[in-house]
């Protein structure tokens, strides 16, 4: 007989009584209906893979796969049950039997080429201010990310140009930190060791990081040797020396799940806006925000799905606002990609705006 | 040719018979288990009628079934067949306040109801713990209740008029639009509570409730859950009638506080949670008697300071049955022997039975329910990869259920009958069952509906 002692992860699937709280707040399952499609079901196709009762056919990977790991299930769920968790482990066990699907293939292929899961060729640092200075040693470094990198080179150049002058120096040669590799179920060892070195040789003990997903993922899936910032709590910190201006705005925030949920980064975020303009919140916040569908590989797997999502979100902004402000790409492309009516900005745009 | 193919070629739509979305399918919120052929997500009365009419002709098991989260194997296909996923059917047809009535279909999820209302100063009042996941459809084949009923009654109590397609296909309107009719038997009160095994409700009239002016919540802490339960006794035969009044035993309040840290609970041996209703006069007075009459055996009574903190001890005391799950990681709630009820004056009674079993079996078993109308919850949570334990587990649940009907009271007051105690239906029932069969066998000759439940 196995007990969860030996099988911590058959327990952790068995924390689910099937009570079914989570239909009431997974944003997929309201999309589709099929039971296969809650965070419940979910927790079942893990519990029949674990078993050996299950073999993986397209139903499983489609579940599996649309999960954005929102986690607002686990947030409501009574029993102390981890859905998002149990999600990504199944996802591994789908991967160890060959079951990627090919958008997860692609991605991966293309982060072992490239060092980055969007396959980019081009040198990591090209966005860098010819005029910008790099330091070398601080305690304090900038992890860019690759959406900063490649996608938003404008928006890292914004957060650097502020994060420079308050001592924030650069990674010399920073790669993915592995968030995509691992949340689709990928082994992203190399990843981690690779950043580690280069944390380790920069001597800083604080990374600070603007992408959501590389901040869940420094904090949780690299050793604890340094501490995690995201920009909005270190520009919270330094709102004094920021010399910020007030602008006569009123805008809304949208909470990213994988720092609010995930990490309690609500009030950070929240400080920043308030010391620049008026914030109207939208009607779910906090640990009850509704997902904007970007994550969890969604967006890219589920273009569809994703872009339901997203605008399941943009209804809920509040009337007569200038902007919407996220303090995650990956959901300020979805919103925007969602169709917002309004302009959907960074909070580092938003400080930008406070500062010039 | 595989049932889902059949199916489809009568033109039904939205199948699945994948085998993964079957073992989604498989269970509810019980240890029952049973695997569907395939699972088909109707959209309308014709086309429940025409796969009714299918299974029927070729002897096909159907179960019905809403968010399963029914917690006795109600919608579980224990024989196999088809599913019929309801909670597709979600629509609110029509508010009528002149008529104290709404139309909806079944697979309206209870809350939404309650939040359409609530801006015309209107409410359903059964109120189950699982609102915010339980479909109406399910609430009415369950007879479920909740917290309130000990004022407002069970769901029977607030259904009209079902519109149900029987076993053969045909489809009946069981009642009436007026708040009163005695045409005929009361096929109604027949339906609900049956379970999904006489007919599949694909609509339902059901009676509103103007919202009461004013509540309170009074909470009274005691030694033990032997002087709560005299508590309660006291208080019922006092006069007042409170709108909910639901005991939590120490490991209870242990795991409502690991729900929610903030909830300001004292260590008691058990507490009672007392709701009274009505115009703000009438509350005053009836907190000011529960209190009194609750002085002598209690050791400590507080008030809720405003309604948001009233409303977040009721969230997290609708939860706190899952969430016994929390106190130990390694143990799951498992629901067995979960939901008896007993005639008010033997709670004190059935609450020292129900620590000795606990005693004599070394498990321990929390106590918590609508102790205000004599239901009773009690929770377990076991290691679910120990298999002696779980054998335990049962047995525990046979010797309460028959402690329960020794006591002149009942294995289920709400959760329902199920798989998981249709043998006690003859122990409870006696040769009523044979009536129950015998309208079953009328109904449903060929015993396609929901077969395996409630002992029919
Ligand atoms: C955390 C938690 C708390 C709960 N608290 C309460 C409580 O306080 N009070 C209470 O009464 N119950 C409670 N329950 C039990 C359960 O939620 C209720 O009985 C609920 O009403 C079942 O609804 P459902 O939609 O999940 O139905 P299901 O479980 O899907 O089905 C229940 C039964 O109804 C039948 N059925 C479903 N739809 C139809 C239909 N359209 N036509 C015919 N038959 C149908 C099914 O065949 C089955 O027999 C609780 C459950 C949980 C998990
Ligand atoms: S809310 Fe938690 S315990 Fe309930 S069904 Fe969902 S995952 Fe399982
Ligand atoms: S993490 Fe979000 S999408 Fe995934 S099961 Fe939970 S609620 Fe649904």
């Amino acid at each position: 007989m196995v007990s969860s002692d030996q099988s911590p992860e058959l327990g952790s699937v068995l924390k689910c009584v099937r009570c079914g709280t989570c239909r009431s707040v997974c944003p997929v399952f309201e999309e589709f209906g099929w039971e296969s499609k809650t965070a419940r079901g979910r927790m079942l196709l893990a519990q029949g893979l674990i078993r050996g009762e299950l073999e993986p056919d397209q139903e499983m990977i489609e579940s599996l796969s649309m999960c954005t790991t929102c986690g607002i299930c686990e947030q409501k769920c009574p029993a102390g049950a981890t859905p998002p968790k149990v999600v990504q482990s199944a996802r591994q066990q789908l991967v160890q039997k060959g079951n990627a699907t090919s958008a997860q293939l692609q991605m991966y292929t293309r982060a072992a080429e490239t060092g980055n899961p969007l396959g980019e060729t081009a040198n990591r640092k090209q966005w860098i201010d010819e005029e910008s200075e790099e330091q070398k040693n601080s305690e304090y470094v900038y992890f860019v990310g690759c959406l900063g990198s490649y996608r938003y080179p404008e928006l890292a150049r914004k957060t650097f140009r502020i994060l420079e002058q308050l001592g924030v120096a650069l990674l010399e040669d920073e790669k993915c930190c592995g968030s995509p590799i691992m949340r689709t179920g990928f082994d992203a060892g190399e990843f981690v060791s690779h950043n580690l070195d280069q944390i380790r040789k920069s001597g800083a003990h604080t990374v600070i990081t603007s992408c959501a997903g590389c901040y869940n993922t420094l904090k949780k899936d690299y050793p604890d040797e340094f501490n995690v910032m995201h920009v909005s709590e270190f520009l919270a910190e330094h709102l004094d020396e920021l010399d910020l201006k007030r602008l006569d705005l009123t805008v809304t925030f949208h909470d990213s799940c994988h720092l609010g949920r995930s990490h309690g980064v609500y009030d950070a975020p929240r400080r920043v806006i308030e010391a620049i303009c008026d914030l109207k919140e939208m009607k779910s916040i906090k640990e009850n925000a509704r997902c904007c569908g970007g994550g969890g590989g969604v967006r890219t797997g589920y273009p569809e799905l994703s872009m339901k999502l997203s605008r399941k979100r943009l209804a809920e902004v509040p009337d007569n606002v200038d902007y919407i402000v996220t303090a995650c790409h990956l959901c300020r492309n979805n919103l925007i990609e969602g169709g917002s009516e309004h302009e959907v900005i960074d909070l580092v745009d938003l400080v930008c705006l406070a500062i010039d | 040719m595989d049932l889902a193919e059949q199916l489809r070629n009568i033109g039904i739509e939205n199948i699945s018979s994948s085998p993964s979305q079957m073992y989604c399918y498989c269970t509810d919120a019980s240890q029952i288990r049973g695997m569907p052929e395939c699972v088909v997500r109707p959209r309308n009365t014709e086309q429940v009628s025409d796969i009714v009419k299918f299974a029927n002709v070729n002897g096909i098991p159907l179960v019905a079934r809403g968010a399963g989260t029914g917690m006795a194997g109600g919608a579980v296909a224990v024989k196999g067949g088809i599913v019929l996923d309801m909670s597709g059917m979600d629509r609110i047809i029509s508010v009528e306040v002149e008529n104290l009535q709404v139309l909806v279909e079944p697979g309206v999820v209870h809350s939404k109801l309650n939040e359409v209302l609530k801006p015309q100063g209107f409410f359903f009042p059964p109120d189950p713990g699982s609102s915010e996941m339980c479909t109406l459809g399910g609430l009415i084949g369950n007879n479920g209740s909740g917290m309130r009923s000990v004022k407002y009654g069970t769901t029977r109590h607030y259904v009209l008029d079902l519109e149900v397609v029987m076993a053969d296909g045909s489809i009946i309107h069981t009642g009436s639009k007026t708040l009163k009719s005695i045409t005929g038997y009361d096929l109604t009160g027949l339906m609900v509570g049956s379970e999904g095994t006489l007919g599949i409700i694909t609509k339902a009239l059901l009676k509103i409730h103007p919202l009461p002016k004013a509540r309170s919540v009074m909470l009274a802490s005691f030694e033990t859950a032997e002087m709560a339960g005299e508590a309660v006794v006291r208080t019922l035969a006092s006069g007042i009638v409170p709108s909910a009044c639901e005991i939590l035993d120490s490991t209870t309040i242990q795991a409502l506080k690991s729900y929610d840290p903030q909830l300001d609970l004292s260590d008691a041996g058990a507490i009672l949670l007392f709701e009274v209703d009505g115009t703000s006069g009438a509350v005053r007075e009836g907190i000011e008697t529960i209190k009194e009459v609750c002085s002598s055996l209690s050791f400590h009574t507080k008030a809720a300071k405003d309604t948001a903190e009233a409303e977040r001890i009721w969230s997290a005391r609708r939860m706190v049955g899952a969430a016994i799950s929390r106190i130990d990681p390694k143990r799951t709630r498992v629901y067995a022997g979960e939901d008896i009820g007993v005639p008010i004056k033997e709670i004190p009674l059935m609450l020292s039975h129900i620590h000795k079993i606990s005693e004599e079996s070394g498990i321990p078993i929390m106590i918590y329910g609508h102790i205000g109308d004599g239901n009773l919850h009690t929770g377990m949570a076991i290691d679910l990869l120990d298999s002696a334990q779980m054998e335990t587990v049962n047995k525990i649940a046979d010797r309460i259920h028959r402690t329960a009907i020794m006591l002149g009271g009942t294995v289920s007051a709400e959760h329902g009958i199920g798989a998981a105690r249709a043998e006690y239906v003859r122990m409870e029932k006696g040769n009523a069952l044979d009536v129950m069969i015998a309208i079953k066998k009328a109904l449903d000759p060929k015993g396609i509906l929901n077969p395996g439940k409630m002992g029919v």
